[in-house]
């Protein structure tokens, strides 16, 4: 009981930390600058200003857009399918949808941060990864691990 | 009665002509273009009147970044008058229909310097009152990538195919299982009494492995609760 509470709370955690690496804007900062998959924040005169992004190549951005969305909706999917084969699966039997769902999420989050790390800020400008980039990678760990916990488990057998 | 209605038809007659008389002239917003290609701009309007014989269509070019507009061309009395001497000679066409209010125009060969604004205006007398309607030209080298095309395909191809396998998964298993009933219920027709023990059959050995399992997993749980 404690375990199913435990890994549970886990992937709602990863759904949130995807879910935020995904849409909080803070995936490459600077001092001026605050940027992420969908715009950019620029500071002038104190005041931000919301505008779009330049200067990246458009495919693969819009790559990264796309997996990263992909790997939220098929983690929100992992959780349902996961709560629906604890009432239907029979006894003894393995979690795989689930880990099949928790394992293409984490391929989608794997590929998305690597395009964003190969392609996009190469040539070495001011500034760093932000939080949300950091996020991203460990949203990966913890599919990855999630994933390798649902091929593992077993349905309890009473 | 027959004065009132008399009056009132008369009334309405001379006030409504007055409010209508306003012509209303429909061109694009925006159009984009290739270098090298050809684009028609369509003009079109509409006005209470029938289209009188003297309609005229006149369209004018204004360059991005300059504030003069010039006269590219110009359809009167029946006859269509198109630039010869300003940018657009040579390359200017009049493929409009002036019976049917059409006063498109054909631009060939594009350039980029041909960015800028076509304002066309039309006058069906004696509905002349209207405001002229602009269309602005964008020529692109190579036309750009809209935002969220990729992203859109990515994401849709991508969740079409989970619910393609999904779909074709649970079909399968809906065929076999459909077909070992139907083998079963004709064994079970032809053979009675030798059905029941048949059934019984291939049950046996599967149970081991699951009884396996069943206490691997039972011990698996009790270490995890012995740990926490």
């Amino acid at each position: 009981m404690l375990m199913l509470a435990a890994i549970v709370v886990l992937h709602i955690t990863t759904i949130i930390l995807l879910l935020v690496a995904a849409i909080d804007n803070a995936w490459w900062v600077d001092d001026l600058v605050s940027a992420d998959l969908w715009g950019r924040w620029d500071l002038s005169n104190n005041v931000w200003h919301y505008t779009n992004l330049k200067g990246y190549p458009e495919d693969y951005l819009q790559a990264v857009q796309a997996t990263s969305v992909l790997a939220c909706v098929f983690s929100i999917l992992a959780l349902f399918v996961f709560v629906a084969q604890l009432f239907t699966l029979p006894k003894g039997m393995r979690f795989t949808f689930t880990g099949i769902l928790q394992i293409i999420a984490c391929l989608c989050i794997m590929t998305g941060a690597s395009i964003y790390t190969a392609k996009l800020h190469v040539n070495g400008t001011s500034g760093g990864y932000g939080h949300c980039y950091i996020l991203a990678w460990i949203s990966f760990v913890l599919t990855f691990i999630l994933a390798l916990t649902y091929f593992i488990l077993r349905k309890k057998k009473e | 009665m027959l004065t009132f209605l008399a009056l009132t038809s008369v009334a309405l007659l001379g006030i409504v002509p007055e409010q209508s008389q306003a012509i209303a002239i429909y061109t694009g917003w925006e159009r984009h273009a290739l270098v090298g290609s050809d684009i028609r701009l369509s003009c079109s309007f509409f006005s209470w009147r029938w289209t009188s014989e003297d309609v005229t269509f006149s369209w004018t070019y204004r360059p991005d970044g300059s504030r003069d507009s010039i006269s590219i061309f110009h359809y009167t009395g029946g006859a269509a008058y198109v630039d010869n001497k300003g940018p657009f000679r040579d390359r200017l066409e009049f493929v409009g229909n002036p019976g049917r209010r059409d006063g498109s125009i054909l631009l060939k060969n594009l350039e980029l310097n041909d960015n800028g604004t076509f304002t066309c205006d039309a006058k069906n007398p004696p509905d002349i009152v209207g405001r002229p309607s602009s269309v602005r030209l964008l020529v692109f080298e190579k036309v750009p990538i809209q935002a969220g095309v990729i992203t859109g395909a990515i994401i849709g191809v991508v969740l079409g195919l989970l619910v393609l396998i999904v779909v074709i998964y649970y079909l399968m298993r809906f065929l076999v299982a459909r077909r070992v009933f139907s083998l079963s219920v004709s064994k079970h027709g032809k053979k009675k009494k030798e059905g029941s023990q048949q059934r019984q059959g291939p049950v046996p050995p599967a149970d081991p492995s699951k009884v396996k399992a069943a206490t691997s997993e039972k011990k698996k749980q009790e270490s995890r609760k012995d740990k926490k």
